[in-house]
């Protein structure tokens, strides 16, 4: 706020003929921010230059402004050099100002990715090679647009390039890779929302489980066994639930009772003392479905009634 | 006249609590919580709590589950149609026969689009069969929208089960619920006792607060499309400025009854048990639709064989007693109900079918009223009844043959 109303004892303004100098956002973004630093140069090594004189000019909210103060007062006040400042990331100004709204997060990443900018001017002013020294800068690579995922200011354009080019499938495929929609998760479904880019992209050929792994469309599709018809694949199970389940259940007073078959599904319920205790049917479940598995069809699952 | 009101299952009373808690809302604090002024601010803050208040009374969910609606009708519209658009590789849908209209006339609308759609059929207790449900799963679902509890009968659906059955056979089917005769009356934990259920829907005004607010809960990364669009609010979810005063209203009104839950519900049992036990015992030719099934403690839906429901109604209306024969909703159809013939009701029980609905505002004195009047009302009717011969107390015996199951349409 004293920076908003020109009071003194801020970062606000451009410093002359400064040793580095970084943009970032744009005025259609509604965002921008030009980050200016003074350096006490050393004599014989550029890289151990020290930061001494931070400031900003920026155009956006009060979130914005207040970013880009915490970036300078973090900048000046912890004596970096050029190259340890870029250690400064966005969390550190979420922290610096105890919190920011979600929907302005994107604002704490634009101060540090001015800093980054900024950085890469001095460097080339001062001749470092940054990449010599094993710092890679990625180029800027979000395009313009509109933004879809807005906790991480994501653009539509980028997101569908990304999709081709790294052949994302479903959301958390995207989420994993470029981390849109990794926030709020607001965007997944929303209309120009990521499912639709995905669509877009892909003609609509996916559908996501909650796991997150693409799977067919026919999941459940009677997938029958190669050996036996549907006829004989169930009398398989019942002739195994009788031989090799049932007697035991029995011994214990209980039994189980096979409701239906769908594809490889087997639906069952538990009977007597077997009923109604979570544990035991939980563990008897699980032995069923064993046994099954050994015995009829390794693709067998039991789901208890 | 005092009146005594047993039509909670149509709306209730707003708590004084509620109003209380809403009204400055109103007058005072009457922003719009999107707008960036301070009080504004303070407005969104109250409304955030709300959100997080009701998220911790169905279990501690996430807030972010939490989306406000206008009603439990578009909190229904919004999951269905949501679920259909949001899953456009997939064209069947699964309900049951006694589901409330806002969910069978959205399923009957999506059929006039082409999709597919099973109505569940329930035995004369009002239970759904699980195999007919299994049986109904298929690769092509993309939705099963079952009741929670019925709003005529009570009848209590075993949704625990029938939404772990439906992830475990795929776990692309979405499930939704319609629990809104259940919220605040039913402990609801949509974390550890309902973890497989993605949509479920609630209104403000069966639990004591104002008509005109709903809940649908969406479980984080559930593929639903939004149905109102326009504005950010909701987060993009459900367009509209947000209600504010009923949202502090519906919060209020949920954790009050969730507070006195277990309480409330055993006296009104008792009230309604006592009720329910002492017209069996008076009046002959009753049956308590729905006994055989695992029902609300607050609903008794009782038909008295050979007499008209309106009847009933318009004479205990004269003692300032509040109740409904079938559903509001459905009455002005002048269709008998579709939830009774459901259960193969016979027709002279479906239109002599009353349905008493209490609250916690309910006392014993109410019940005492209406066991106090109501033989004397049935006995009125009776003797105008040509089924009925008033000398014996019995029907004639030329109507027993009418007592036929009602044919399911």
């Amino acid at each position: 706020m004293d920076a908003v109303q020109g009071r003194p004892g801020t970062h606000l303004g451009e410093i002359e003929n400064p040793d580095g100098m970084g943009e970032h956002g744009s005025i259609a973004c509604g965002d921008s921010m030009r980050f200016t630093f003074k350096v006490k140069r050393h004599p014989n090594d550029p890289t151990q230059d020290v930061i001494t004189e931070a400031k900003y000019l920026t155009f956006g909210c009060t979130s914005a402004i207040a970013s880009s103060e915490a970036l300078c007062d973090i900048i000046e006040r912890g004596s970096y050099t050029p190259i340890t400042a870029l250690k400064v990331s966005n969390s550190d100004i979420v922290q610096y100002l105890e919190g920011l709204p979600e929907q302005k997060i994107h604002c704490s990443v634009m101060g540090a990715e001015a800093l980054e900018a900024a950085v890469f001017n001095w460097a080339q002013r001062r001749g470092v090679d940054l990449k010599k020294l094993g710092i890679d800068i990625h180029d800027q690579e979000t395009e313009e647009g509109r933004i879809v995922c807005k906790c991480f200011s994501i653009t539509e354009p980028y997101i569908k390039r990304k999709i081709r080019e790294l052949n994302l499938r479903t959301i958390p495929q995207i989420t994993n890779a470029i981390k849109a929609g990794g926030g709020c998760t607001s965007c997944h479904h929303v209309p120009g929302g990521l499912q639709d880019l995905l669509d877009q992209v892909w003609g609509g050929q996916t559908t996501v489980t909650p796991g997150g792994s693409p799977i067919p469309l026919t999941p459940v599709e009677v997938r029958e066994s190669s050996e036996f018809s549907p006829y004989q694949f169930a009398k398989k199970v019942e002739k195994v639930i009788d031989e090799y389940i049932r007697p035991s259940l029995k011994m214990d007073g209980g039994d189980v009772e096979v409701m239906d078959i769908k594809g490889t599904l087997v639906y069952c319920t538990l009977k007597g003392h077997c009923a109604g205790c979570v544990g035991a049917s939980q563990t008897l479940k699980m032995m069923i479905e064993r046994v099954l598995k050994d015995q009829v069809d390794e693709r067998i699952r039991v789901i208890e009634v | 006249m005092k009146t005594i009101y047993l039509d909670n299952n149509a709306t209730t009373r707003v708590a004084p609590e509620v109003f209380e808690a809403m009204t400055p809302y109103l007058t005072q604090d009457y922003f719009n919580p999107s707008s960036m002024y301070e009080p504004a601010r303070q407005t969104g803050h109250a409304l955030a709590a709300a959100r997080k208040s009701i998220a911790d009374c169905l279990g501690y969910a996430d807030p972010k589950e939490i989306l406000f609606t206008g009603c439990a009708t578009e909190s229904n519209n919004t999951a269905i149609m949501g679920a259909a658009h949001g899953n456009p590789n997939r064209r069947h849908i699964i309900t049951t026969a006694v589901e409330h209209p806002a969910v069978l006339e959205v399923c009957r609308e999506l059929e006039r689009n082409g999709y597919k759609v099973t109505y569940l059929s329930v035995d004369r207790n009002g239970n759904l069969n699980v195999h007919e449900f299994i049986q109904a799963l298929s690769p092509n679902t993309l939705l099963v929208s079952i009741m929670h509890a019925n709003n005529e009968t009570g009848v209590i659906f075993p949704i625990d089960q029938l939404s772990r059955i439906t992830k475990q056979t795929d776990a692309s089917i979405l499930f939704h619920t319609d629990a809104t005769q259940t919220v605040g009356k039913l402990p609801i934990d949509l974390v550890l006792g309902l973890p497989y259920v993605d949509l479920l829907s609630f209104s403000g005004h069966k639990l004591h607060a104002p008509k005109g607010i709903g809940v649908l809960f969406i479980r984080r990364g559930t593929r639903c499309r939004p149905y109102m669009l326009g504005g950010h609010q909701e987060d993009g979810r459900r367009a509209g400025t947000e209600n504010v005063p009923y949202i502090i209203g519906i919060a209020k009104a949920l954790s009050m009854a969730m507070e006195h839950r277990e309480q409330d519900e055993a006296r009104i049992q008792k009230l309604r048990d006592r009720l329910e036990n002492t017209l069996v015992e008076k009046i002959a030719s009753v049956q308590v639709n729905g006994k055989g099934a695992a029902r609300l403690p607050n609903t008794l839906n009782i038909s008295f064989h050979y007499i008209e429901g309106e009847g009933m109604l318009f004479q205990l209306s004269d003692y300032g007693i509040c109740a409904s024969s079938g559903s509001a909703c459905t009455s002005g159809s002048l269709e008998p109900s579709h939830v009774l013939r459901a259960m193969k009701v016979p027709f002279t029980a479906i239109h002599g079918s009353v349905r008493f609905s209490l609250s916690r505002y309910n006392a014993d004195e109410d019940i005492d009223t209406v066991l106090e009047v109501f033989p004397q009302i049935v006995a009125n009717l009776r003797k105008l009844s040509p089924y009925w011969d008033n000398e014996r107390n019995a029907p004639r015996p030329d109507a027993l043959n009418l007592v036929q199951p009602a044919r399911q349409e």
